[in-house]
């Protein structure tokens, strides 16, 4: 049986040529050239019209982005710039500002001390010129009062005594000795 | 001569077969390296990537051939 | 062979183990031209489709352009960038830059062409046959030799493959012929091996589910019939398995091309 089976193994490649059933291990003649044709023909039209295209557009667009890079770069640094300036700006009108206020505030301050000090002054003044008054009447009073008493009091004396004291001069000396004793009197009673 | 065993089927099954072994354990060992250096270092995946297939493909012709033969000489 | 037999009983479906016959379509037209025979089968039409819809696509992308992108504009610009920020500077530094337009159309090719396998109808990715993904890597084979080439001059070009820099003399005599294998042998062929294999074993791995989901629910049994759910929800979820699977081969197809063509233009390779 290993005999019969090795001599059919040996006749296979034999039965195989006669038969002509082609083997797809072995390429055939025909088959290489319209391959070759066909792939050729793909070759020819793809490298020569289709990839050069393609090529063009990536570096086109490789060069697009590339530029498109260096533009927002310069957008970028722009936009810094802007941003440093309009910081400076900032900073600026922040301490105007602050400056502004401080000025504000002692001119505040100041009018305010002056409104002060011309109110006390003027309460001052008031204050003063009512003082003067009361004591420009009390003098008128006590002057008035002073010739009224002495007046009284010579009347009442005279109607007391009776008599005319002729003496203008003495009766004057009396009476105003009178005042003194009285003033005094009223210091002693005073500063007691 | 007395006939102790009898073989039937296709001898190139058995070629094919015995062909397969040494591919299989190639392109079992390809894929474990690739696996592991990949593990390893997440980052080289992607440049391994053509070695891989490179290593693969080397191997796997081995027992494309064994296929080719078995077909070529049945 | 007694499991064969008994499996075809109980199915009825005849495509069930999908197989290479499912990578043969129907020849729509054939003709010799210097003696080479050119088949136009569905995987041609759909080759063409893929090439005019990316031009289409990019065509309208690149018409009127504006600074700020419309959907489409921006759909393109996307894809171009997503290859020239994420996988030619990356792997190349401003150098990659030159390179981005070249590596965006294979991208944009490799994954048109692998989305045909999960678009309803067509179901069938044009990377599931070897020759479009040999060209392909022919294609980078020769660019990143001729870039290293014109950069550095043959001698010192191939000197630095032949030797590479900073390695002992009497270890030479084994890594010489591993730099020459890796570099100039291995590189294309795992390419295009690659690539093709993934959308094959996609594309078979799909064919598995949907026509077993058929025979099982075509099977006389009860129990298979419905087990065919399974069937059926496994190919959609392959499906979306499948779609991540063509993403990831376009991008390690692009990314292996561009870091090819950084070793050819370092210094030292």
């Amino acid at each position: 049986m290993v005999t019969a089976y090795a001599t059919q193994l040996a006749t296979v490649p034999v039965l195989r040529a006669q038969e002509e059933e082609e083997v797809p291990v072995f390429p055939v003649v025909g088959e290489l050239i319209i391959g070759t044709l066909a792939f050729a023909v793909l070759c020819f039209i793809l490298l020569k019209f289709v990839f050069p295209k393609m090529e063009q557009m990536y570096q086109q667009r490789v060069a697009a982005i590339e530029g498109g890079l260096a533009k927002a770069e310069a957008a970028q640094n722009e936009a810094n710039a802007l941003l440093e300036q309009y910081r400076m700006q900032l900073a600026e009108a922040r301490t105007e500002a602050s400056q502004i206020r401080d000025e504000a505030r002692e001119e505040g301050n100041r009018i305010l001390e002056e409104m002060r000090t011309s109110a006390r002054e003027e309460s001052e003044r008031i204050v003063a010129r009512g003082a003067e008054q009361l004591a420009v009447e009390r003098q008128q009073l006590v002057t008035e009062l002073r010739g009224d008493v002495g007046r009284l009091a010579v009347e009442l004396a005279s109607k007391v005594v009776g008599e005319s004291l002729a003496d203008e001069a003495r009766r004057a000396g009396t009476v105003d000795r009178f005042l003194a004793e009285l003033d005094g009197l009223d210091t002693a009673g005073a500063s007691r | 001569m007395t006939e102790l065993a009898e073989i039937n089927g296709s001898l190139s099954a058995i070629g094919y077969g015995l062909a397969a072994i040494g591919p299989g354990v190639g392109v079992g060992m390809v894929f474990a390296a690739y696996i592991k250096s990949s593990a390893r270092q997440p980052a080289s995946a992607k440049m391994n990537l053509p070695y891989l297939f490179l290593g693969m493909a080397l191997i796997e012709a081995l027992a494309l051939f064994g296929l080719a033969m078995g077909f070529a000489y049945t | 062979m007694t499991a064969r037999p008994a499996l075809e009983s109980t199915t009825l479906a005849s495509e069930f183990p999908p197989g290479l016959k499912d990578f043969n379509f129907k020849v729509l037209w054939e003709f010799q031209l210097l003696g080479i025979n050119f088949e136009i089968t569905k995987l041609t039409v759909l080759l063409w489709v893929s090439v005019l819809a990316l031009v289409v696509f990019f065509s309208l992308a690149v018409r009127n352009q504006k600074m700020v992108p419309g959907r489409l504009q921006f759909a393109g610009e996307s894809a171009y960038g997503f290859v020239r920020d994420g996988m030619a500077k990356p792997m190349m530094g401003e150098e990659g830059v030159r390179f981005a337009p070249y590596l965006t159309t294979l991208f944009c090719f490799i994954i048109v062409s692998n989305w045909w396998a999960i678009i309803p109808v067509v179901q069938i990715p044009t990377t599931a046959k070897i020759s479009l993904p040999v060209v392909l890597a022919l294609i980078s084979y020769v660019l990143f030799n001729w870039v290293g080439i014109r950069k550095h001059g043959v001698k010192k070009y191939f000197g630095g493959i032949f030797w590479p820099a900073g390695a002992p003399w009497w270890i030479l005599w084994l890594l010489t012929p591993i730099e020459i294998i890796s570099t100039l042998i291995a590189r294309p062929v795992t390419l295009a091996v690659r690539l093709f294999a993934n959308m094959f074993a996609g594309h078979m791995l799909l064919l598995v589910f949907t026509f077993g989901g058929v025979a099982l629910l075509n099977s006389d049994n009860f129990v298979n019939k419905t087990f065919s759910i399974f069937s059926f929800g496994m190919a959609i979820v392959m499906t979306i398995f499948e779609f991540m699977v063509q993403i990831i081969q376009a991008y390690v197809f692009t990314i292996l091309t561009a870091s090819y063509l950084q070793g050819a233009l370092a210094e030292e390779h």
